[in-house]
């Protein structure tokens, strides 16, 4: 094999990223890169890139012009995969099949097996708490219970980078409240995560920040800093302030 | 590097989505066997509808004739042949008593002596399946009782049929046995490329797809798992098939198992690539379901299950050639009616392995596709 990667600063990093379908502009001039254990939000409305850029970080396609380098590798490479976790959009499980059924079915993919697949699905279940619910086909469960076993599912394999496309899309606020204390508590652990979302509420949680719109970058920074540049308390006001500023400045 | 742990588990996976859906577990192992036993009703039932009405003249040269024919043919290939008077014969052929009739000329004494003797024969002929079946056994039958029978011109030749040889199958072979060959080929490949097509869509409607490339799984490892999992299915259908027809249908098997599953399996490979190829084109079930007419009906036509390859038109001849379902109709024909030998069917395996690998290429293909 290949001799390991050597450790790079940033688990992410992204530099002059453009990706192109056809005629069509999907990307255009990316740069910006993410330290380990932060929450860094990719902000923007549908259509504006978000899914393209997670889609470019998982190595599920290559870059038209640009880098993308993810834990030391420049993708796409397949050695990043087994340290990457993905909660997709839709809950994305097999119906017939039982929750337990299906965390394990992806840790076994993630290369665990025997004791140590059993003892590591089971830890997840009471994570997700739905240890009672294990045997159950996933086609019975509620919306809710699905994006808990999608997101058991993508921490499996213990990642020590986390994809969340979305990942709260049609929970209720007490769950999605729950989610994200369990992503900070990722976070103190050394696990660092990209989530793409469009709750503004949820944008305040993140450390950094990207405002994603026909696929430019406006803006990077902390919620805060960004309220205080825009001057405006809400995440909604600040992300049009930006929105109608002229391009070169972001 | 690829891992059979992960191949396998993949392979795990189809099988226990498929035990789970019960419907789909029916569809796969009752469905042929219903299908087969229609099948074997329709095919060995449909002749015994035929029946001959004998009139002879008044004399009793022709009464004697009459009497030998009827007993020659009454009972063979599910002819039922009936000795009637020349008046009864319309009515009988118009209320549908009688699918035809043979008629002695009134001079059929003095006929016998010149040596030349014309019977006539009158078909119902709405089913021309029965009307040529009567006219067939018509043809060869009369020649040689007419010179046998009393009276006749010394000088005519002596005509006897002997029973007849038969190089593969035997007197008791029926299209039954004939067909279950065609058939087992014909489900494997249907129902394979049928629940691939549908699983694979549905990966990539569920989006499971995305975490299947995302994970450290290649795309030869995931082909790899999908054929795995579906050949054990479409193996298990054959043996269930086989069992079926052998037993209960009572169709004769002279083959090798292993080379019939060799066959079947190639067929599999086939099928559950072009299943995930094709399902690159279709965005719903419905979408999969119109690829049947396009895919699989000119190989159900063409193929060799309802008219002999040989004698289709030259165009559609030489189509046939190009189809999978034809060379694994002829390799399972020839390993289960005639006990061929991989020596005797390699050139078809050959085309199978190379249809298998085709689709491969074009699953590999559209798994492409799924990355941006």
């Amino acid at each position: 094999m290949t001799t390991p990667a050597i450790p790079d600063p940033a688990p992410i990093a992204l530099s002059h990223v453009s990706k192109t379908f056809g005629t069509v502009r999907a990307l255009t001039d990316i740069s910006f890169s993410v330290a380990a254990g932060e929450t860094f939000g990719l902000i923007g409305p549908n259509g504006s890139g978000k899914t393209t850029l997670i889609r470019l970080l998982l190595g599920l396609g290559q870059p038209t012009s640009g880098s993308v380098r993810v834990l030391g590798f420049a993708m796409p490479d397949r050695r990043a995969a087994r340290q990457i976790g993905y909660m997709t959009q839709a809950s994305a499980l097999y119906g017939e099949l039982s929750v337990r059924e299906n965390i394990q079915f992806f840790a076994a993919l993630y290369g665990l097996h025997g004791r140590d697949l059993r003892a590591r699905a089971a830890e997840v279940l009471a994570l997700v708490d739905l240890a009672d619910r294990a045997a159950s086909p996933v086609q019975t469960l509620s919306g809710g219970m699905r994006q808990r076993v999608s997101l058991a599912v993508a921490l499996v394999h213990r990642p020590r980078l986390l994809f969340l496309d979305e990942p709260t899309v049609g929970i209720d606020p007490e769950l999605r409240h729950t989610f994200w204390d369990y992503f900070a508590s990722l976070n103190a652990q050394g696990v660092t995560i990209v989530v793409s979302t469009h709750h503004l509420d949820e944008a305040a949680r993140c450390h950094r920040l990207g405002l994603l719109r026909f696929g430019t970058l406006l803006a990077v920074d902390t919620p805060a800093a960004l309220r205080a540049q825009s001057g405006q308390d809400d995440f909604e006001q600040a992300f049009l302030y930006f929105a109608q500023r002229p391009q070169e400045v972001a | 590097m690829m891992s059979l742990r992960r191949v396998f588990t993949l392979a795990g996976r189809i099988v226990r989505q498929f035990v789970r859906d019960r419907r789909t577990m029916a569809l796969l192992f009752l469905a042929p066997l219903l299908v087969m036993t229609l099948l074997n009703f329709v095919l060995n039932s449909s002749a015994s509808g035929a029946t001959l009405d004998i009139a002879p003249a008044g004399d009793a040269a022709s009464a004697a004739v009459a009497q030998k024919l009827h007993d020659a043919l009454n009972g063979q290939n599910g002819i039922t042949a009936r000795i009637v008077t020349p008046a009864q014969v319309l009515g009988d052929l118009k209320d549908g008593t009688a699918d035809g009739a043979l008629i002695f000329p009134p001079d059929f004494g003095s006929q016998l002596q010149s040596g030349t003797v014309t019977l006539s024969l009158t078909l119902e002929g709405s089913n021309p399946g029965v009307a040529k079946q009567v006219q067939g056994m018509m043809a060869l039958l009369v020649n040689g009782i007419a010179a046998s029978a009393p009276g006749a011109n010394p000088a005519a030749p002596r005509i006897t049929i002997a029973p007849a040889h038969y190089l593969y199958g035997g007197p008791q072979f029926t299209q039954t046995d004939a067909l279950a060959p065609l058939f087992i080929g014909l489900f494997s490949f249907f129902f394979v490329f049928l629940l691939t097509s549908v699983a694979f869509l549905r990966e990539r409607s569920q989006g499971t797809i995305e975490r299947l490339l995302v994970a450290p799984l290649n795309r030869t490892e995931l082909v790899l798992g999908y054929v795995i999992g579906f050949t054990l299915f479409a193996l298990a259908q054959s043996v269930v098939i086989l069992l079926y027809v052998i037993n209960v249908l009572q169709v004769h098997f002279h083959g090798n198992l292993a080379l019939l599953f060799l066959v079947t399996a190639l067929l599999t490979i086939g099928g559950v690539n072009m299943g995930i190829f094709v399902s690159a084109f279709a965005r719903n079930e419905l979408q999969v379901m119109q690829f049947i007419p396009l895919l699989l009906v000119p190989q159900i036509l063409l193929g060799g299950l309802f008219f002999p390859v040989k004698t289709l038109p030259v165009v559609l001849h030489q189509l046939a050639y190009f189809l999978p379902l034809t060379y694994a109709n002829f390799a399972l024909q020839d390993v289960m009616i005639k006990g061929f030998g991989i020596g005797d069917i390699w050139p078809d395996l050959a085309f199978l392995a190379g249809f298998a690998a085709l689709m491969v290429l074009g699953a590999a293909f559209s798994l492409r596709q799924d990355r941006l």
